[in-house]
């Protein structure tokens, strides 16, 4: 029975850098620029690890608790990427709901980046491994950064 | 330092003095009387807090089983009492915190309500509010399932009442169950926030009972968890006698199997949610 009624929110860091010089210039005056984003990636599943493939996403930012910054819906696989606006940080939150069942995670954002994810019936074990994620993502963006400038 | 005695004497009396005179001057003109203290802001930092339970559509207007059942109650009464919304800051987690629920305000709505989730009006039941909530961000809940006192629930927390209809089978059916429990729940997640309380404005608190627990349905695979967690109503059907069965919850212990009982046991327990977010719950005795 806990494996419906109970759901798991993990929350990880993903970088979008595509392998793209900063700037393309193409044939007919159009110009693409691409630039590293740090994303969060919501990973959706019951209790007993099925992904909730095709859950409702509403993403809140910090201030605006009830109207959803972002809406959208979970892949296949139980995921949900999205890069929150550096501009507001605080407590994000992200609500994933399907048929009955639904999960709320929070996650502190920064500008240095995310500082804490509460809530999403995580074990100390998904926490512990949740830290470790934000911790190589903050290496990671340091590194990214570090190879920039040389 | 004489003489920054000196000048401090000076520039404190040259103050007073241009105070004396600024004060004449002013009364002199007819100066206005001193101003009140401005008024408090008009907006109080209270408002009503709504609290209401729902059955959604599956009680409202039927459902079908995870066997194709066509089920639809006649009645669905579910009695309810110390009833509580919370507002918690760090949010209150029902996964980490379990029964730890530390809170900034508590509203309470006192009384015992026994309310017919299937009544076509109760989308949603509106059990009653209180005016003067303190504004903030309601969060947390909790809720007695009980014994109803009187009324047609007498004796019990739960009855439903309807028909259940399968391959020109009919089968009316009475569920009586007495488990009294109490469950606890962090914040509505639905289609909408709710429990979000302006400062003159208004927010429901909202308890939702998931019917879909007990029966299945149709329309998800049968391996999907809510239907191999679900009871079903082959199981009910099977206790019908000239297509009717009427049954307490003393009476299905002795006659569902015993995996089929403790399944509707742990249903019982997950019966109640915050909109879709699970709470926890224990039996009250």
């Amino acid at each position: 029975m806990d494996s419906v009624r109970a759901l798991t929110l993990i929350v990880t860091m993903a970088f979008l850098v595509l392998a793209m010089p900063a700037e393309v210039a193409l044939g007919h005056g159009v110009e693409l620029s691409v630039a590293p984003h740090e994303s969060i990636e919501v990973n959706a599943a019951y209790e007993a690890g099925e992904p909730m493939a095709g859950a409702q996403v509403a993403v809140f930012a910090p201030g605006e608790p009830a109207e959803p910054w972002l809406r959208g819906s979970v892949d296949e696989e139980g995921r949900f990427f999205f890069v929150p606006d550096s501009d507001r940080p605080g407590t994000w939150e992200v609500q994933v709901r399907q048929a009955g069942h639904g999960g709320i995670v929070r996650i502190e954002v920064e500008p240095a980046g995310v500082v804490e994810v509460t809530g999403g019936g995580l074990t100390p074990l998904q926490k512990a491994l949740m830290a470790a994620c934000v911790l190589w993502g903050s290496i990671g963006t340091a590194l990214y950064f570090k190879r920039r400038a040389v | 330092m004489i003489g920054i005695r000196t000048t401090r004497m000076v520039v404190l009396l040259v103050t007073l003095l241009a105070g004396i005179l600024t004060f004449a001057g002013c009364a002199a003109e007819g100066a206005p009387e001193p101003e009140t203290p401005a008024p408090a802001a008009e907006t109080s930092d209270t408002g009503l807090l709504v609290f209401a339970a729902d059955g959604e559509e599956h009680a409202r207007e039927g459902t079908v089983s995870k066997e194709g059942w066509n089920i639809t109650f006649e009645h669905a009464y579910v009695t309810l009492a110390d009833i509580a919304a919370y507002q918690t800051d760090p949010p209150y987690d029902v996964d980490a915190d379990g029964w730890d629920l530390a809170y900034d305000h508590m509203v309470s709505l006192p009384g015992e309500f026994t309310i017919d989730l299937a009544d076509p009006a109760s989308d949603p039941a509106i059990l009653g509010e209180v005016a003067d909530a303190p504004a903030g961000f309601y969060n947390a809940f909790s809720w007695h399932m009980v014994r109803a006192a009187s009324g047609p629930a007498e004796g019990n927390s739960i009855v439903f009442i309807g028909t259940a209809e399968k391959d020109g089978e009919t089968v009316d059916f009475t569920l009586r169950f007495d488990q009294e429990l109490a469950y606890q729940g962090g914040e509505y997640i639905g289609d909408v926030r709710k429990g979000i309380l302006d400062a003159g404005g208004e927010a429901e608190a909202e308890m939702t009972f998931h019917f879909d627990h007990f029966f299945g349905r149709a329309d998800k695979d049968a391996d999907d968890p809510l239907n191999t967690d679900a009871l079903g109503f082959d199981p009910l059907a099977a206790l019908a006698t000239d297509g009717v069965v009427d049954v307490s919850l003393g009476d299905l212990k002795e006659s569902l199997s015993a995996e089929d009982y403790a399944r509707l046991e742990d249903i019982l327990v997950h019966f109640g949610h915050i909109g879709e977010n699970h709470c926890i719950a224990e039996p009250l005795e």
